[in-house]
């Protein structure tokens, strides 16, 4: 074995400018593929955070059934008890209470159907970027003030301005006309079109007063403090739940099922384009795996005349694309992590991204992740993909007859 | 000339079957029309129960129904004292709905005519537009069969193309002195949705009618709203300004 890796070493470079080219093609290959890949996955994962920190939160705690069906009668009794228990058991303070609602919203001018949440004032800010989003006016002051904020579309389409006032109507928890007039103290802009379109907050205590909730609500929301512990905090919230009572801790990928897809569809077309870029690479390769397979026929002849079994020759063959591969991968990673970790430490941008990500909510600059499987995919996909096709010239050597070989080209 | 021919025998035929109507059309359109009628009379004045029933809840209002022609309606609630005053009002299929606890009376837009009204079963529509079922469907008379000896008709109506309706489809059972005994909701896929069922018919106000109905929706059969006429007057008169927004504020009766 140990002859047969340094014969195929010093094989390689039998020709080396062929050998530099092709090295090149695999090392452009991989580091295209570490950076791309790096930039995918960081992207998602700052575009998810970001969406889940502008409402959703990390998980919620929901009565059984709720997300589904959303009705106003399945709710949580005593909320803010269980939010408290909540901060206590996961040691965090961003938790935060919310009960929910349909309602027409109505000003002198219009009316819409929209949603309305009932926030816990003094914990909301720490869940959701929302309170923060506020660009007119202020956020809500107390738990039972008497006052809301909307989504600016909405804000836009009733005509309505900070100052004025929004006439609710809706359904109590107890099937009771639930109506309010409040004035409204602040207008954000979340970026995210349904909540800009459809969300109206009033403070928690407004809100059970007006749905007869008592001290019920339907959802404790919780950010953890960052997106790789969301599994683990569900579980420790899930387990820290009552005995008993029939409520539920969800993921953001339950909660929000399409973004998890939307990610997944966006990740298996970007495969079809790295692909194509691993098929060429991989030609290219082949090219010239089985040009010097056919130039040495005379050579193998002579090695199958002189007792070598086409078994060793072909896994010579073999090695010799293995080196091959492995020292481009090794350039190709090597630049690839260079590149990465300079966007990693400066952050990446492109002309135009700004606005593109102020629409979306993301940050101007992604901040590029280390991390060891957006580094390793690409290239481990290359290496297996030429192994595959390095088995074609090596398979061929077991056609040859050492005598024809030896008079051959 | 020959693909003109074509084209032009294509014309008639597609004519011919445009303006021949199924047997009886014109029969089981009449039918709708007069049991609407009957059904609303020329005026009307009831007092019933509402119930909305829910697998863990149960809720029952008590409402004052006005009605006059086919398109003006006040509704306004008695009982319970929390929701006392609260009322909705219809006139040419636009509503209203007023709020004494915010002393404001809001029009309902035509994008939640779909959502329950008052929190039952009946959505806003099926209380504002129970004549579009006249006026924007086509009708065919799809059986006949008997109910305690009297003569009961099945009619399938279909709304037409352009029709601002979700349902696939309606089917009516109307008894022969047009009492209406059942009226069942699908929706585009021809699936059973809800069914309105008249439980009870009863001698009242003058004459036969549904004192007990029973809007069901048929995915769980443990969540329905029935209504329960107490009282009912028909035919009288009724002053024109009860059907306006300032009476909707400020009852006059």
């Amino acid at each position: 074995m140990g002859i047969t890796l340094r014969l195929a070493w010093r094989n390689i470079w039998r020709h080396p400018r062929r050998t530099l080219l092709t090295l090149s093609a695999i090392a452009f290959a991989a580091a295209i593929l570490v950076f791309m890949v790096t930039l995918q996955l960081s992207s998602y994962d700052a575009m998810i955070d970001y969406t889940l920190r502008v409402h959703h939160g990390h998980l919620q705690v929901q009565p059984e059934g709720y997300l589904h069906k959303p009705q106003i009668r399945n709710t949580i009794p005593d909320a803010r008890a269980l939010g408290s228990h909540v901060r206590q058991l996961t040691g965090l303070s961003a938790v935060s209470v919310r009960a929910m609602g349909f309602a027409l919203a109505s000003s002198r001018a219009r009316s819409y159907g929209i949603q309305v949440i009932g926030v816990e004032t003094e914990y909301e800010g720490k869940v959701s970027t929302i309170p923060g989003l506020v660009k007119k006016g202020r956020f809500l002051s107390s738990d039972d003030a008497q006052e809301a904020v909307m989504g600016h579309v909405l804000a836009r389409n009733l005509k309505l301005n900070v100052g004025e006032e929004l006439t609710l109507l809706g359904t109590g928890r107890d099937g009771s006309v639930a109506a309010t007039v409040v004035p409204v103290v602040g207008i954000f802009e979340s970026g995210s079109a349904q909540l800009d379109r459809h969300l109206v907050q009033l403070p928690l205590g407004t809100f059970q007063d007006v749905f007869s909730m008592g001290d019920h609500a339907h959802a404790i929301v919780v950010l953890g403090d960052s997106l790789e512990e969301v599994e683990e905090l569900t579980d420790a919230v899930r387990f820290g739940l009552p005995a008993g009572s029939p409520l539920v801790a969800l993921s953001w990928e339950a909660l929000i099922p399409g973004l998890k897809q939307a990610i997944q569809m966006d990740w298996a077309s970007g495969w079809f384009l790295y692909l194509s870029l691993i098929i060429i690479v991989t030609f290219s390769i082949l090219n010239t795996f089985l040009m010097s397979v056919l130039e040495r026929t005379r050579e193998f002849g002579i090695m199958l005349a002189l007792g070598a079994r086409p078994g060793r020759i072909g896994l010579l063959v073999m090695l010799e694309s293995i080196w091959l591969t492995l020292l481009g991968l090794a350039v190709g990673v090597v630049i690839g992590t260079v590149v990465v970790f300079y966007f990693h430490i400066h952050g990446f941008s492109y002309p135009g991204m700004e606005e593109l990500a102020a629409y979306y909510n993301l940050p101007a600059v992604i901040k590029l992740a280390l991390s060891p499987l957006s580094l390793t995919l690409g290239p481990t996909v290359i290496l297996l993909v030429t192994c595959a096709a390095a088995l074609y010239p090596a398979l061929r050597i077991r056609l040859l007859k050492p005598v024809d070989a030896m008079r051959g080209v | 000339m020959s693909y003109k021919f074509t084209y032009r025998c294509a014309a008639l035929v597609l004519y011919v079957c445009a303006t021949v109507q199924p047997c009886c059309a014109d029969e089981a359109a009449d039918l709708v029309k007069a049991a609407i009628n009957y059904w609303r009379d020329v005026s009307s004045y009831s007092v019933v129960d509402m119930t909305i029933h829910r697998p863990k809840w149960e809720r029952t209002m008590t409402l004052r129904v006005w009605t006059r022609g086919e398109k003006e309606s006040l509704v306004r609630v008695i009982a319970p004292a929390k929701d006392a005053g609260n009322g909705t009002l219809l006139v040419d299929n636009k509503m209203w709905t007023f709020s004494p606890k915010i002393n404001r009376i809001i029009k309902i837009p035509s994008s939640m005519m779909y959502q329950s009204w008052m929190g039952s079963d009946f959505s806003n529509n099926d209380v504002a537009r129970a004549d579009d079922l006249v006026y924007l469907y086509t009708h065919r008379l799809i059986g006949t069969g008997t109910r305690e000896g009297r003569k009961v008709f099945v009619v399938e109506a279909i709304p037409f193309d352009s029709a601002p309706v979700v349902w696939g489809k309606e089917v009516i059972k109307i008894r022969d002195d047009y009492v209406l005994l059942e009226h069942a909701f699908y929706d585009q896929d021809m699936v059973l949705v809800k069914k309105l069922v008249a439980l009870e018919i009863k001698q009242m106000g003058g004459k036969e009618i549904a004192t007990v109905e029973r809007m069901q929706k048929m995915d769980n059969p443990d969540e329905w709203t029935q209504i329960l006429v107490k009282e009912a007057g028909f035919g009288i008169n009724i002053p024109a300004n009860t059907f306006t927004r300032s009476n909707l504020r400020n009852p006059r009766q």
